[in-house]
C-alpha cells in the first residue's frame, strides 16, 4: 500500500486543538514524573508562596505537549515524532478550569537535504480569547511524503 | 546529586554559562507513560519525558533559588522513548540574561536511552522571579 502524499502551503490551517485543563490532570502530568511534594501545580500554598497566586497554575510544559500533540497529529507521528519541534513563549498562567485553543499557520516552508522543512505559527488563547502562549513548530516532512513536484 | 540541604544558594551573576551537570538516569515505566498520558488527555502522546522537567532536575538539585516560572520553552522530538529502557540525561546551563531587570536562566537537556538512541532535546527559559506571575496577573 502507498504511503499518503499532501501538499503543504504557506497559509494552510492546522487543525486546532481543544485541552480543558482541571487540577487532576495537572496533579497526572506532575505525578507522572514521581513528583509527589507540593508545588505551586499543585498546591494553593505553595502557589500563594511562591508565585503570589491565589490558586494553582498549569506547568507551561503541559502547553508544550498540547503544541506537540497538536502538530503530531498535523505531520502524522511517522515524522513528528522523528523530526519535529516546538518552540513555545508563555505569556499568561494557565489555570485549572481554563480551556485553552492552539491553532496553527504554516509560515514557512523551506528544502532540506532529505524533504521539506514546513514551519507553522502557534498560538494558545483561554476561553476569555487571552492569548497564553505563542511561538513556532516545525517538521521535517521527508520526500517521500511530498507530492513529486515538492 | 547533592542531597537538598546540601544545596547551594544561586549567586545569579556568579553562574557561568556552559556548567555542566553531573548525568541524571531513570527507569521510564509504563505507569509513568500510562499517567502521563491521562495528565494530558492524549493516549498517543509519545515524550513522556517531558513531565520529568530533566533539564532544570539537576539545576535544582545543585541550587537553591526563590523558585521559577517557565517563560519559554523549546523541544525537539527524535525518537519516542520506550518503556522498560533507562534514560541518561546530560543537562548545562545554555545561557542566562537580563530583560526587564529580571534575570532568565536558560538550561538546556539531551536524553538517550540505554541503547544509544537519541530521545529528546529541551531547552527552557526560566524567570527567576516567580512572584512576578502574582503581580502581573494577579490572584
Amino acid at each position: 500500500m502507498g504511503r499518503l502524499k499532501r501538499s503543504f502551503q504557506i497559509g494552510d490551517q492546522v487543525s486546532p486543538l481543544v485541552k480543558h485543563l482541571d487540577q487532576e490532570a495537572i496533579d497526572l502530568f506532575e505525578g507522572s514524573a514521581g513528583q509527589t511534594g507540593p508545588s505551586q501545580f499543585t498546591d494553593e500554598d505553595a502557589a500563594r508562596e511562591t508565585l503570589g497566586t491565589t490558586g494553582t497554575v498549569a506547568s507551561g510544559r503541559m502547553s508544550l505537549t498540547f503544541a506537540i500533540e497538536m502538530l503530531r497529529r498535523y505531520f502524522g507521528p511517522e515524522v513528528f515524532n522523528h523530526t519535529g519541534m516546538v518552540d513555545l513563549r508563555f505569556l499568561r498562567p494557565v489555570r485549572p478550569g481554563d480551556t485553552i485553543t492552539f491553532s496553527g499557520t504554516v509560515s514557512e516552508i523551506s528544502r532540506e537535504a532529505n524533504g521539506s522543512k514546513i514551519t507553522a505559527e502557534i498560538k494558545a488563547e483561554n476561553q476569555n480569547g487571552d492569548t497564553t502562549g505563542v511561538g513556532k513548530g516545525s517538521a521535517v516532512v521527508p520526500n517521500a511524503f511530498l507530492p513529486p513536484d515538492e | 546529586m547533592p542531597e537538598r540541604e546540601d544545596r547551594i544558594e544561586l549567586d545569579w551573576d556568579a553562574l557561568e554559562v556552559g556548567e555542566t551537570f553531573e548525568k541524571f538516569e531513570y527507569l521510564l515505566t509504563q505507569e509513568m507513560i500510562e499517567q502521563y498520558r491521562l495528565g494530558v488527555m492524549d493516549p498517543e502522546a509519545s515524550f513522556p519525558t517531558i513531565s520529568h522537567k530533566v533539564d532544570v532536575r539537576q539545576y535544582n538539585a545543585k541550587y537553591t533559588d526563590s523558585g521559577s516560572v517557565n517563560a519559554r520553552c523549546a523541544f525537539y522530538c527524535y525518537n519516542p522513548p520506550l518503556a522498560g529502557k533507562r534514560l541518561t540525561v546530560t543537562a548545562w546551563i545554555a545561557d542566562k540574561y537580563l530583560r526587564r531587570g529580571k534575570n532568565y536562566i536558560v538550561t538546556e537537556a539531551v536524553s538517550v536511552d540505554e541503547d544509544g538512541r537519541l530521545i529528546d532535546r529541551v531547552i527552557t527559559h526560566e524567570l527567576k522571579q516567580p512572584s512576578e506571575v502574582g503581580k502581573k496577573w494577579g490572584g
